[in-house]
């Protein structure tokens, strides 16, 4: 029976190193371990390794190699009989490759060392099957037709929801109940472009909803830097970048940041971009203690899922920021009645302390102070997204298109902490600011 | 001059022999009449260091083509790598074929036994690095050492440590 390279796709995970064999002109053979075997299509792989340059040279002038490739799920090995075609060093195979490397080496350390210099493109004349004394393993692979149903399935959740919040609670949701992944996070771009910012996440002992992420570190920030999916099957040979710092609310108190939540034994994880109009919205980021959990399949459902979110998400900032005119709300007094607390603002960095505990900083800690102020001077408490960004005071030209995730982000946080003010979302562009007792505010200087 | 033989002999260090009897990955790189290459794993190595030689134990049964080019031109290139930390050394020479002593049968046991260890510690279960650790129909590589190089992956990679004078 004749294997075709796509029955071998497993092989291509990157979880059992592959071996090559090539043969100088006077015959000297030279064996070498490679760093990433990529199946190109069913008659050609790539090799991209930065290391092994005796076997550039002996299949420069001896194009014919061995390549010894091995199923993760059974030990099962292949040896395919290769010719070497040719190296590229751009393209969409070479970005591809680039950017999977980068991602695995910035978290290992290693940067430079890992460049990429130039992708092998051999074609595979034949595939033989190593034999062995052992059963080899029939795994069936995950039907395309199921994997369509399910993101047909949470697709039409997101296209349901009509807010921010829904949208990213759809996306999340599904993907646990659905696929049954039960780590994950969406994240999304800060206007600065520089960062992304945890909105939700499921699975985790604690939601890390504020958490950053720098663009272009480690597997997250490599797919927003990159814009594209990110893939590590086997992460027992990365080191994990925070794992040992330990979160606590002490931590957050001091350093005035939320750490980004993890597994302690994290094995497998894939970060998807969230594009929609050309532009990076956030990425999605999912994770498993199994080796192997996210296979090649599961990658390209999850690319539909993550830009699906993202385009709905860009809607839903354009829908909220249409909302309706500020209707006058019933001027009260603000409530003074009940437990009095303290809220702390501290002006240099927007970063609010609720009763001593760290909140958030930044834009979505200034739109905070910004409502809180009104709601004291003048006790009101409906307000408008136009009005938000019309608002004189806030100064803020560059959260035009970020307003509805940065007061999402804000609520999210206001209700992780179970602090006395809460806001609502109450319709289309408009909140509600729920304060239950008497708020204090302090401004502070440094 | 490679193919040359018996003139002189490569000393192995200590160090080389001791991490090349240890729980290493052993992988071999052989070639035919038309220079096609051949990958094979043997599963155990014997260094006689005062003679500069190793033998490998490798199933003939699982790697025909590899025991048929030892027999038909002798070159052979051998890269043994430390799963836990991609320390690797690749050694090359001339080999013949011989068969196995109890000796070697023994070994290959011992190898097997503490390479499925080794690599459990690493999360791989038995049943997935059975098919790499076979053991039947051994025969012994006997490889004189022409040539050692570093193989790690770095900046060191592919300098040669040690070569037959």
């Amino acid at each position: 029976m004749t294997i075709r390279l796509r029955d071998l796709v497993a092989c291509f995970e990157g979880v059992i190193p592959s071996i090559i064999a090539t043969a100088a002109p006077d015959g000297t053979p030279n064996i070498s371990y490679l760093s990433h075997v990529v199946l190109v299509d069913d008659e050609r792989v790539a090799l991209s390794n930065q290391f092994f340059s005796k076997t550039a040279a002996n299949v420069r002038a001896n194009p014919t190699a061995a390549v010894l490739i091995v199923d993760p799920r059974d030990g099962a090995q292949y040896q395919l009989y290769v010719a070497f075609e040719q190296t590229l060093d751009s393209g969409e195979l070479f970005e591809e490759m680039a950017a999977q490397l980068r991602a695995t080496s910035t978290q290992m350390g290693l940067g430079e060392v890992m460049r990429l210099r130039g992708v092998d493109i051999y074609r595979v004349e034949a595939v033989h099957a190593v034999p062995s004394t052992r059963p080899r393993l029939k795994v069936p692979s995950r039907e395309a037709g199921l994997q369509l149903m399910t993101v047909a399935a949470i697709t039409r959740k997101i296209s349901e929801a009509v807010d921010a919040g829904s949208i990213v609670d759809a996306v999340l949701d599904g993907l646990r109940d659905r696929f049954n992944f039960t780590n994950a996070m969406l994240l999304l771009k800060d206007p600065t472009g520089e960062r992304l910012f945890t909105i939700g996440s499921r699975g985790y002992d604690r939601s890390g909803i504020g958490s950053e992420v720098l663009v272009g570190e480690g597997v997250i920030g490599t797919a927003a830097s990159e814009r594209r999916p990110v893939r590590v099957s086997d992460m027992s040979r990365i080191r994990r970048f925070g794992s040992a710092v330990h979160a606590s609310s002490y931590e957050e108190n001091r350093t005035r940041t939320i750490l980004l939540p993890g597994m302690q034994d994290t094995m497998s994880q894939v970060a998807l971009p969230m594009i929609a109009h050309g532009s990076l919205r956030g990425v999605l980021f999912l994770e498993s203690s199994r080796r192997l959990a996210f296979t090649k399949e599961d990658e390209v459902a999850l690319v539909v899922v993550a830009t699906q979110a993202a385009a709905a998400l860009a809607l839903a900032e354009t829908e909220a920021g249409e909302g309706q005119p500020s209707e006058p709300t019933v001027a009260a007094e603000p409530v003074m009645a009940g437990r009095q607390f303290r809220v702390v603002h501290y002006a240099y960095d927007d970063s609010i302390f609720i009763e001593n505990e760290y909140l958030i900083k930044g834009v979505p800690g200034r739109l905070l102070v910004h409502l809180l102020r009104i709601y004291l001077r003048e006790g009101r408490t409906e307000f408008t997204n136009r009005e938000i960004r019309l608002s004189e005071e806030l100064r803020l030209p560059d959260i035009k298109d970020n307003l509805e995730t940065r007061l999402l982000l804000l609520r999210r946080r206001l209700e992780e902490k179970a602090v006395p003010i809460q806001l609502l979302r109450v319709g289309r562009g408009r909140i509600r600011l729920e304060v239950a007792g008497s708020a204090v505010l302090e401004e502070a200087a440094d | 001059m490679l193919g040359w033989k018996g003139a002189s002999i490569v000393l192995i260090h200590e160090e080389f022999a001791a991490f090349m009897a240890s729980p290493v990955m052993i992988v071999l790189g052989t070639r035919d009449g038309s220079l096609v290459p051949e990958i094979a794993r043997a599963v155990g190595a014997v260094v006689h260091r005062e003679e500069g030689r190793i033998d490998l134990m490798i199933s003939e049964w699982q790697w025909p083509r590899t025991v048929l080019n030892v027999r038909a031109n002798g070159q052979l290139a051998v890269t043994f790598a430390r799963p836990s930390d991609y320390v690797s050394y690749q050694v090359k020479g001339q080999a013949t074929v011989a068969p196995v002593s109890a000796e070697h049968i023994t070994l290959a046991a011992g190898y097997r036994k503490s390479m499925c260890a080794a690599l459990g510690e690493l999360g791989l279960e038995r049943r997935i690095v059975a098919p790499w650790l076979i053991n039947r129909d051994l025969v012994a590589l006997r490889l004189t050492v022409e040539e050692i190089f570093v193989q790690t992956p770095g900046a060191k990679a592919g300098q040669l440590v040690e070569r037959q004078p």
